[in-house]
Parts: structure tokens; C-alpha cells; sequence
């Protein structure tokens, strides 16, 4: 029983984390008595639509100003309004937006002001979507090869070891960002990054072995093994440094850490289907073994450029 | 000897391991960071030349803006281009435009952490003439972020485009990044580039072979061998790279975007920064 | 005479640098540290410059441990190996950054991934820790060559096929098989010369096999 109850607890702990992680995206941004813009987004052929709670009074394009979060002085000229049916205005602009961009809409009158952006949940989701799959760390960063060609011989093994691998890049990703962001950055010590890192994932690594171990025995008689070859892989210590060269915040780094653990998930399990099946195909002599599964990893990242250029807002 | 004294000496010579590691960075930090500063800064230079071919008689004003979010206002600094830590030219602009404040040389450090900065542009003059400048911009690309210089001319005219940083594919989306591609920008004026379209068309084999010159002979004398072909081309839309038509449009669209802010900022620094700082 | 069993001396260095670079070849016979051997060889020069760097850091690295040998409580080995390993890389890193700045900035990232390298623990590991300063350099030397040659090889064969250019010199009109430089590519051809180093030594064996057949027959 205690078991369980303490499951359920670490689980609302994640639920709660998450929670507060999405919450300022579900506010009410403006919120003059009555009137207020209920939804607002853009579209890319230079639309922005835009719900209100009334009726709007003043529908001239005098009264709006739209600009760029990035440039807030040059704002984007609005050339027509109209006005349509359930408090819809829509707003022509004269060049192509950005779905995944951050715009600014402002009013004269009635003042009201609001930020113009995907949801943070459609952001957080498309980038785990593109570090899967557009930038998948072993098919087109090529990292944790050593890893990825050792462990995809048999499924199983694939999957426990990327299911360890996701759960070991989230937690270190997050910890990493914490000491970068908090620690190594006011105190100027951007230098030490590669000690520092290699040392969060030893001591996490380690701290993760010993609680598996004491807390959850036939968990650690999965994947304990697989715990000891992660300290210091390539692709763990690939999510820290890469957070650290774009300064990225905390849901970009989450995302990161998740979407690579999911995409080198993704791969392992893909590659062991087809080794699998690789061992009854009958192989030129000098292409036994490696050459062959590096062949394989190729046709694979062939297929996988096919998921450049994807994206969720298109 | 003992556990307790055996764990004791481990950790002590751990934490000796540790010190002298990060003892031995911190030298290599100081040693190295004055040179990796000065590497940067020529970089950036030999760009700014070459952009706009200017010679050792022109005079590099950097500006950084900053926008300064809770008070709702845009902050220039200008000081010479190189000189890091001199005292900076500051103006501050409300976001509608209008002069808040103007200070000149030798007023204090802007506060750190209280403005977010926005970009930086480089003004090159000559006898307090500009000459042209060079804008920072960035566009997203294929797969990431794609920053970039463009050189601009008095008139707003493109006088040379140049990808600093990108992660598009090698061989496909890399070539945005070659002076062939590039070069098609090379003197298009303000209303061409609002009204700038990217076509699949193969490109023209002359105007290939002319783009292609421009790995060897700097841009102002390509123009004048050029002149006919660059006329000719003015009317047409950019050639996308083959195969890579999504990044040659995000660097179309951040090159007009950019030239567009630029123009519109200009309109406003003009009168205080024109003469160069 | 027990003793000399139990210690035979270390190699010669002639061996130890011709084993690095071919018989326990890193990248193609050992099959370690593959990451950025497809990652960074799309040209040569690319290759050149994370290869220098690992054969710094491994040359460095062997060293000071084969001299703090005798200080290094055997218990912690493995933390204290990574820690000098991690100092060099960014001791490295650094000076890279600082003088070839435009080269540095298409390799950068994997220059810092150099730490998590399987290949230079484990000569550390293996070597240096074991025998004295010298033979260590040597080792090392050995090892960090091996890997800047699979280095070199590979971008050369991929510049080559993909771009038409060796060093940014271009040698042939245009791009002969872009999908050499693509990053299914970079698999192809690593597959391709692993194939060739195997097909090579089976060759080898094989002859081998036939003069010894060819010996024996002569004595019988």
C-alpha cells in the first residue's frame, strides 16, 4: 500500500509541475470590464483574426497596432479591417507572418492589448516534435552511435535502454539548466560547462542507481545495467551543452531533453525491428556485422530528412 | 588503514583533483578569452568591409538597440566599432517614435538585466558622410535559426548579403550561404525588395557564371562588369537553390523583413546618428 | 625469468604508432567514437581539425596521467580520468575558439563531445595508467593518429563524392553524388570503408592461409 501511495504522490507532483509550467499560457491576458479579445492568431498569408467579447466600436485600422515582439518600435502596417460575424475582425497586413511567431496586438480604443502566439503547449509540442524528428539526435546529429549500434541487436534491450535514456536526459537536461542558468552564469563561470555537466550527470546518475536500487528493486533489475553505460554518454551530455549554446529557457530545455530522449527511443526501437529481421537476410561476408548496420542507420536517416521541414503550424 | 581514513583520503584527493582542474581552466580562460574577443571582432570587421567595400579612411559606428520592456522604450547606444567599454552615445526612444532622451558620450553603463537587447547595426562614414551600413538579422530556416549581415547602400539598396550561422543541410540548404545566391540580392533597391518573390526556375546559366565570379572579384567592380546582366535580373524574382526552395524563401523573407525595420529605424536615428557618432 | 613474463616492457614505439593507426584503427577496426566520424567529415578540413583536437587531448591527457600514475588512488581512478579528460577537452575548446574561430564554429559542438569519447578512457585506461611517460606518448600519438587518419579518409571520400572539391578546391564540375555529403551519406560511407577494411583483411588471411597451406605441402 505504502507503494502505491507514494507512486501517486510523485505522480501529482509531475502533474503539478507540469501544470505550472502551462499555466500563464491559459490566463486571461487584457481584461478591460466588458470588452475584452477573447482569441487572437495569425495566419500566414498576413491575416490576423481576432475574437472580441462585444462588438467592437471602432473598426478602423487606425486603431490597431500590431507589431513583432522582437521589434516593437516598427510596427506592422495594418492595411484593411474586417468585420464579420460572432465579434470576428479580421486584420489584412501586408507581408506573411509567422504561426509560430511572437506578435503584439494593441488597441487605441477601447485600450486593450494582448500577446498574439501559439498556445505554450502547441510550442512546447512542436519542439519535442522537431528534436525527434527533424533533428534527431542519432540520424541526422549522429550522436550516441556507440550506444545506438551496441544495444540494437534485440529489442528488448533497445527499448529498456531507451526508455532509461529518456528518462535520464529529462532529469539531468533540467538539472544542467538549473545550474547553468542560476549557478555557472551570474558567477561567469561558462567555462567550467563541460566539467560542471559531466559532473551533474555522474552525481545523477549515480543518486538514481541508489534510490532505484533501495526503493524499487525488480525496476533496478531492468534497468540498473543500463544506468551504468549512460554516465557519460555523448548524446546526455549533447542536451546540456546545446541548452547552454542557444541560452535557452526552461520549456525549450524540457523540450529538448524530452524530445531527444523520445527520438533516440525512436530510433533504437526502429534500428532493433530491423537488425532483427537483418540476421535471417543473407549478407556479403566483408558487410557482416557493423558495415551493414551502418548502412541500415543510413537508409534510416535517408527516410527520416523526409521530416525536415515538418511542422505543426503548416 | 582504516574505512573512515581511507574514504578521507579519497575525498581529499578528489576535491585536490577538482581544484586543480578548474584552477588550470580558469588560466586557459584568462589566457585565451582576450584573443577569442579580438578573432570576433575581426571577423565581424573584414565583413563590414568587404560588404560595403570601404577602405582604412572610413570611420565603424556600432549601435546596439535594446529595448527596455516595463518602460516601454527603445534604447540606441553608438560608440566606435571595436572600442568595447568606451563611453557610449545613448538615445531612447518611446516605442511610437518620439525622443525621450539623449545623452552624449560619457553617459553611464546601461544597466544590465534592465533591457532586453534587440540587434545591432553597424553605420560606416567618411568625413561625417555615411557611407552604408550593415544590419544584424536573423530568419528561421529548414531546420534552425539562420543569422546573417546585410549590407546596405545610402539609398537602401542591397550591397551584399553574408550567412553568419546556420545548420541547413550540407549541399542542399547550405547553398544559401555560397555568393552565388547571395549575390542575387546585390543591388536591388527598397521597392524591389518589399515586392521580392522566390521562383523554382532554374537559374539563367550567364547569370550563374556572372554570380560565380564573385568568390574572386569584390563586389563593386562585379557590378560595374556586371551592369547589364544585374539590369536584366533586377526585374526577376530570386532563383531558389534546387532542392532547398523553404530555406532560400525564410532568407528572402528575413532579408526583406530586416531591410524593412532597418529603413523604418533609419528614419528616426538619421537626424541624430547620420553624421556618424 | 617469471619476472620478465609478467612484465614484458612495453612495446616498441614503432608497433604502437602502426597499431593505432591501422591493426586497432579507433574508427574502423575498434568501431569506437564513431559519432563524429560521421558528424563533422562532410569536408576534409573538418576532419583535420577534430582530429588534431582528439589527438591533443589524448596525447595530453595519457600524459598527465601516466605521470600522476602513482597518485591516483586506484578506487576513484575512473572519476579522476574524466576529470583531467574533461579539463583538456575544454582547455581545447577554448584555445580553438580563440585561434580558427570560422573553422572552429562548424565543429563546436562535437569538439566539447570529445569528453565523452570511449576511446580515450579507455587508453588511459588500458595504457597509460600502466606504463611510464614515454610509451604512453607514444600510445597515445598512436591512437590520436588512427583517429585523424579514419578522420581524413572519410571527408576526403565525402568532399570528394558530394561536393567535387578536396579542400575547398574544386577538382570536378559541380556535385557528383550529393548524397554523400547528406547525413545518410555520412553511413553510406563509413559502411562502405569499414567493408573494405574488412574485405582487405580477409584477403590478407586468406593469402596467409594459402602460403601456409603451400609451406606445409612442401614439407609433407
Amino acid at each position: 500500500m505504502p507503494r502505491s501511495s507514494q507512486r501517486a504522490l510523485i505522480g501529482a507532483g509531475i502533474a503539478l509541475l507540469f501544470f505550472l509550467l502551462l499555466f500563464p499560457a491559459t490566463r486571461v491576458h487584457a481584461a478591460a470590464p466588458g470588452q475584452a479579445i477573447r482569441a487572437a492568431r495569425v495566419q500566414r498569408e498576413g491575416l490576423v483574426r481576432l475574437r472580441f467579447a462585444q462588438p467592437l466600436e471602432r473598426a478602423d485600422a487606425a486603431n490597431f497596432r500590431f507589431t513583432e515582439v522582437a521589434a516593437p518600435d516598427v510596427p506592422i502596417p495594418v492595411r484593411e479591417v474586417r468585420v464579420e460575424a460572432g465579434n470576428v475582425v479580421t486584420l489584412v497586413v501586408g507581408q506573411p507572418l509567422d504561426p509560430e511567431g511572437s506578435y503584439r496586438i494593441e488597441l487605441a480604443e477601447p485600450p486593450l492589448a494582448r500577446a498574439v502566439r501559439p498556445p505554450r503547449w502547441a510550442l512546447l509540442f512542436s519542439a519535442v516534435l522537431s528534436a525527434a524528428l527533424i533533428n534527431n539526435f542519432v540520424f541526422t546529429r549522429y550522436l550516441g552511435l556507440c550506444i545506438f549500434f551496441g544495444v540494437t541487436k534485440k529489442r528488448d534491450t533497445a527499448l529498456g535502454m531507451g526508455a532509461t535514456f529518456t528518462f535520464v536526459m529529462i532529469t539531468t537536461g533540467m538539472f544542467s539548466w538549473m545550474m547553468y542558468q542560476f549557478v555557472m552564469k551570474p558567477l561567469q563561470l561558462k567555462f567550467l560547462q563541460i566539467l560542471v555537466f559531466i559532473g551533474v550527470v555522474a552525481f545523477l546518475v549515480q543518486l538514481l542507481d541508489t534510490v532505484l536500487k533501495k526503493t524499487h528493486r525488480a525496476l533496478h533489475e531492468k534497468f540498473g545495467i543500463y544506468l551504468v553505460l549512460i554516465t557519460t554518454n555523448c548524446i546526455i551530455l549533447a542536451v546540456p551543452l546545446l541548452n547552454a549554446a542557444a541560452d535557452a529557457g526552461p520549456l525549450e530545455s524540457l523540450a529538448l531533453a524530452m524530445g531527444s530522449g523520445l527520438g533516440f527511443a525512436l530510433a533504437l526501437f526502429l534500428m532493433s525491428c530491423a537488425r532483427e529481421r537483418m540476421e535471417l537476410a543473407r549478407v556479403p561476408a566483408s558487410f557482416e556485422g557493423l558495415p551493414i548496420a551502418f548502412a541500415l542507420a543510413g537508409l534510416f536517416a535517408l527516410a527520416f530528412m523526409g521530416f525536415s521541414g515538418l511542422s505543426f503550424f503548416r | 588503514m582504516s574505512a573512515r581514513e581511507e574514504t578521507l583520503r579519497i575525498t581529499a584527493s578528489m576535491t585536490v583533483v577538482c581544484a586543480l582542474g578548474a584552477a588550470v581552466l580558469g588560466g586557459v580562460y584568462v589566457g585565451t578569452e582576450r584573443y577569442a574577443r579580438a578573432a570576433q571582432s575581426r571577423g565581424e570587421r573584414n565583413a563590414i568591409v568587404e560588404l560595403l567595400g570601404l577602405d582604412s579612411t572610413a570611420r565603424v559606428t556600432e549601435v546596439r538597440q535594446f529595448l527596455a520592456e516595463d518602460r516601454g522604450e527603445v534604447v540606441y547606444e553608438a560608440r566606435p566599432f571595436g572600442a568595447e567599454g568606451a563611453p557610449a552615445r545613448r538615445l531612447v526612444f518611446a516605442l511610437d517614435g518620439r525622443l525621450v532622451a539623449q545623452e552624449g558620450a560619457g553617459g553611464a553603463v546601461l544597466p544590465a538585466g534592465a533591457a532586453r537587447p534587440l540587434g545591432r547595426l553597424f553605420l560606416a562614414s567618411r568625413d561625417g558622410l555615411p557611407l552604408g551600413f550593415v544590419v544584424e538579422g536573423t530568419a528561421r530556416g529548414y531546420k534552425n535559426r539562420i543569422r546573417f549581415l546585410v549590407g546596405i547602400g545610402r539609398d537602401f539598396s542591397i550591397a551584399g548579403v553574408r550567412v553568419v550561422e546556420h545548420e541547413e543541410d550540407p549541399g542542399l540548404g547550405a547553398e544559401v550561404a555560397t555568393r552565388v545566391f547571395g549575390g542575387q540580392f546585390i543591388g536591388r533597391d527598397a521597392a524591389n525588395i518589399a515586392a521580392l518573390a522566390v521562383t523554382r526556375d532554374p537559374m539563367p546559366e550567364d547569370w550563374r557564371s556572372a554570380l560565380a565570379q564573385l568568390t574572386r572579384v569584390p563586389a563593386e567592380s562585379w557590378r560595374a562588369r556586371q551592369a547589364g546582366l544585374i539590369a536584366r535580373e533586377r526585374a526577376r524574382p530570386i532563383y531558389a537553390v534546387t532542392g532547398a526552395t523553404i530555406s532560400s524563401r525564410a532568407l528572402t523573407e528575413g532579408l526583406k523583413s530586416t531591410v524593412d525595420h532597418f529603413r523604418r529605424r533609419w528614419a528616426l536615428l538619421e537626424p541624430w546618428l547620420g553624421a556618424g557618432s | 625469468m617469471s619476472a620478465a613474463l609478467q612484465d614484458p616492457g612495453p612495446p616498441p614505439a614503432r608497433q604502437l604508432i602502426l597499431n593505432g593507426i591501422f591493426t586497432e584503427n579507433p574508427v574502423f577496426r575498434l568501431a569506437l567514437s564513431l559519432c563524429p566520424a560521421v558528424a563533422v567529415t562532410t569536408t576534409v578540413m573538418n576532419g583535420i581539425i577534430l582530429g588534431v583536437a582528439v589527438l591533443l587531448v589524448q596525447v595530453l591527457s595519457s600524459a598527465t596521467v601516466a605521470i600522476a600514475r602513482s597518485f591516483i588512488h586506484p578506487r576513484v581512478r575512473i572519476p579522476v580520468y574524466t576529470i583531467i579528460i574533461a579539463v583538456w577537452v575544454s582547455a581545447i575548446d577554448m584555445s580553438l575558439a580563440a585561434f580558427v574561430p570560422t573553422l572552429y564554429a562548424q565543429v563546436g559542438l562535437y569538439v566539447k563531445l570529445i569528453v565523452a569519447f570511449a576511446i580515450i578512457i579507455s587508453r588511459l585506461e588500458v595504457f597509460a595508467s600502466r606504463y611510464p611517460l614515454v610509451p604512453s606518448l607514444w600510445d597515445a600519438l598512436g591512437m590520436g593518429l588512427g583517429f585523424l587518419f579514419a578522420l581524413v579518409v572519410i571527408g576526403a571520400m565525402r568532399e570528394l563524392l558530394g561536393n567535387g572539391s578536396l579542400f575547398g578546391v574544386a577538382l570536378a564540375p559541380g556535385k557528383p553524388l550529393l548524397f554523400f555529403a547528406l547525413p545518410a551519406g555520412g553511413f553510406f560511407s563509413i559502411a562502405l570503408l569499414m567493408a573494405l577494411f574488412n574485405w582487405m583483411e580477409r584477403r590478407a588471411a586468406e593469402a596467409a592461409g594459402a602460403r601456409a597451406r603451400a609451406a606445409g605441402g612442401s614439407h609433407a
